[in-house]
């Protein structure tokens, strides 16, 4: 669940923008306007304009992609294009529930495959959102290491391909911090030292969750005694907080405006191989462990491209690529065999055991619960 | 106006009949009104009424079927009395109002002694040239200039650099600011923002002000500040209002700003909205009622603007 690059700076990347592509976009919000029947229920309208925006014969050529930043970039999409002749075109959300009003209210019909995270994997194939994958039709999902041969979110991988795991910790200058952090508490105990050098991300399940494990309980309690303390808990550092964001903290981390910020790995990454002062840590306490995944929607056109993608994806060179390219981990072994042993070696990257054993996935809650997470999310960054 | 006037023509005419009568009255105008009318239709009063019809559907979530009507949405917002109220959104709208009222208060404060000059002292030859340098940053995009003050905002960044030199230059040791993501940054973007607006509605509706009326009141022996308020501000009072409603309509709506210059604490209703159809917390209803809230406070203020306002200067502007 990386990904920074906002909503603004780069709302989408295309490679092939056509005229097409224009008026599918007119014809998406025309449809937005299908809207206005939706007395009965908003989420039946989606698959009514299926039609719209993907008729016309030229369509098996292109494939309209909906995922992260930095999960593809134009070397991929040349080489896929090169192999199979199929244009790609790639949009890109920034969280897992924007995608998800996106595909609810019609308007990512177009796209043939999404990336959604472990929990959103689940919470769409209870929306029946998401299509059966034929096993027959995949190469190389033996390839899988076997953690994530049968996930807690999918069980059996029935609706989905594991692409890229991380986990989620804190990021930090080393010349800018006193002493070493090493579990969420240093945030507490610094945070007049460090006052407006800090930020949590903009994502109440990363948020809420790390302040339940600093404080000893699990990343998706759902006891209300427990979420009271967390709420409280926040509610005492964030004087001390620049800002909730999960993106665009970079320049000002690299610039020394933030000293300390709780980042994806992903992200992470990226900036302690471009500068030796960035160091990343998982906090000793635990904290959370994701997996994003590639899966065919159900309003999913084109869908023999979609397999062939998701099969280019699968092949451990391009997979290796990808990971060199990109920077992720990889939870596919064969891809990992074969990279250098720099990154195979790098923790953060692929931490060992003994730091994965205290952390955990973020699962789905009731409605009850979530409703609570939401109340207290609301007064946290409301107020 | 426009029903009007085919009708007049009756007189100087043979007569029409009444098929020629209704093609008059009814027809022509209506040809003419539909495109704009069904651009209306379809893009505003519509969508306009699917908002409130959402409003009106308690905690309704997408994928959800909804549980019934009923105005629990905006008790969730205004009733103390409801379980569900936080009060946490009267908070947020108090907090948009205070940034609106402020943003305006200072364009106006800053806006007008630019305007008076560029309207009534600046060199003529200079004139369309000064108007057009205020224009300018318009043509950017908004975001860019947010992002821009972002940079200039920063601990370190330009500002506190210019801070630091200036007190290098002075010997004395000026306190330098820590203003990014703070409330004083989201000020100062939406005056930087909608300064521009302001300050053309008012350049438009001083530059008509007639110069016989302000050489008579001298003439007649008013000092120079009694002139001023006696008949330049009266007189620019329309331009005024229109000025302050503009300003207050677009900052009170504004979401770039907020989001970017804003922090940890300050939430304004347009980017709650946000966060309840595509943030995290994914309410539609609630979503609808607070939207419907904001489009209630700005057409609150179009209806004074179109009471009191001077149009012309915005048309002009």
């Amino acid at each position: 669940m990386p990904r920074k690059p906002s909503l603004f700076s780069r709302p989408s990347r295309r490679f092939n923008p056509t005229r097409r592509r224009f008026l599918q976009g007119t014809a998406a919000a025309v449809a937005g306007g299908a809207l206005s029947n939706c007395r009965g229920g908003i989420s039946d309208v989606q698959s009514d304009d299926t039609a719209a925006t993907t008729g016309g014969e030229g369509d098996a050529k292109t494939l309209h992609i909906y995922t992260w930043a930095d999960y593809t970039n134009d070397e991929l999409a040349a080489k896929f294009t090169d192999k199979t002749g199929i244009d790609v075109v790639v949009d890109i959300y920034d969280s897992n529930e924007t995608m998800l009003a996106k595909m609810q209210a019609g308007g990512g019909d177009a796209y043939s495959l999404i990336y959604p995270s472990d929990y959103m994997v689940q919470q769409m194939i209870e929306l029946g959102m998401l299509s059966e994958l034929d096993p027959a039709r995949l190469t190389g999902m033996e390839n899988m290491l076997d953690k994530w041969q049968d996930p807690v979110y999918d069980p059996k991988n029935v609706h989905s391909v594991p692409f890229s795991w991380g986990t989620t910790g804190l990021l930090y200058n080393k010349d800018a911090v006193s002493g070493t952090p090493e579990d969420w508490d240093y945030l507490w105990d610094n945070q007049s030292d460090l006052a407006r050098q800090m930020t949590l991300l903009e994502d109440v399940r990363e948020t809420m969750g790390a302040v339940l494990k600093s404080l000893g309980y699990s990343y998706n309690s759902s006891d209300p005694d427990e979420l009271k303390e967390a709420y409280e808990r926040l509610v005492e550092i964030k004087p001390a907080l620049a800002k909730f964001m999960s993106f665009g903290y970079e320049d000002a981390l690299l610039g020394g405006d933030l000293s300390i910020v709780m980042a994806y790995s992903v992200d992470a990454i990226s900036l302690t191989l471009e500068d030796d002062r960035m160091e990343y840590i998982v906090p000793a306490s635990g904290s959370s462990v994701w997996t994003d995944t590639i899966v065919v929607p159900t309003s999913a056109p084109n869908v023999d491209a979609a397999y062939e993608w998701i099969n280019f994806m699968l092949e451990p060179e391009v997979s290796t690529f990808a990971v060199e390219s990109l920077s992720f981990a990889t939870p596919n072994a064969k891809s990992f065999d074969m990279l250098s042993d720099e990154l195979k070696n790098n923790e953060d990257l692929f931490p060992s055991e003994e730091v994965l054993a205290v952390c955990e996935g973020i699962a789905p809650l009731d409605k009850e619960t979530s409703d609570l997470y939401d109340e207290y999310w609301t007064q946290i960054t409301s107020a | 106006m426009a029903i009007a006037s085919p009708s007049e023509d009756q007189d100087s005419h043979p007569p029409l009949g009444r098929l020629g009568r209704l093609r008059a009255t009814w027809i022509g105008p209506l040809t003419l009104l539909a495109p704009s009318g069904l651009w209306l239709v379809l893009f505003l009063v519509l969508p306009t009424l699917l908002i409130l019809n959402i409003s009106l559907m308690p905690g309704l979530r997408p994928g959800e079927s909804p549980i019934g009507y009923g105005l629990g949405n905006y008790s969730q917002v205004f009733n103390p009395w409801d379980a569900a109220f936080i009060p946490v959104y009267i908070q947020v709208i108090g907090r948009s109002l205070y940034y609106a009222v402020t943003t305006t208060v200072i364009c106006l404060l800053v806006g007008f002694p630019v305007a008076y000059w560029l309207a009534l002292m600046a060199p003529q030859r200079w004139r369309n040239l000064l108007v057009v340098a205020f224009v300018l940053p318009l043509w950017t995009s908004s975001l860019l200039r947010s992002y821009a003050w972002s940079s200039l905002l920063r601990p370190s960044g330009i500002l506190n650099s210019f801070i630091e030199w200036i007190s290098s230059i002075i010997g004395v040791p000026l306190p330098t600011q820590d203003w990014l993501y703070t409330s004083t940054a989201v000020l100062i973007g939406l005056t930087y923002n909608f300064l521009p607006y302001m300050v053309l509605i008012l350049y438009a509706s001083l530059e008509k002000i007639d110069r016989a009326l302000l050489e008579a009141s001298a003439d007649l022996g008013a000092r120079p500040s009694q002139t001023f308020l006696k008949v330049t501000v009266p007189q620019s009072l329309p331009g005024i209002a229109a000025g302050c409603l503009l300003v207050f309509i677009t900052s009170m709506g504004d979401f770039v700003v907020p989001t970017l210059l804003g922090g940890a604490s300050s939430m304004t209703i347009s980017r709650l909205i946000y966060n309840q159809f595509l943030g995290i917390t994914r309410n539609w209803g609630l979503g609808s009622a607070l939207s419907m809230v904001l489009i209630l406070a700005v057409s609150l203020a179009i209806a004074l603007l179109l009471k009191y306002g001077d149009r012309d200067s915005i048309a002009e502007a």
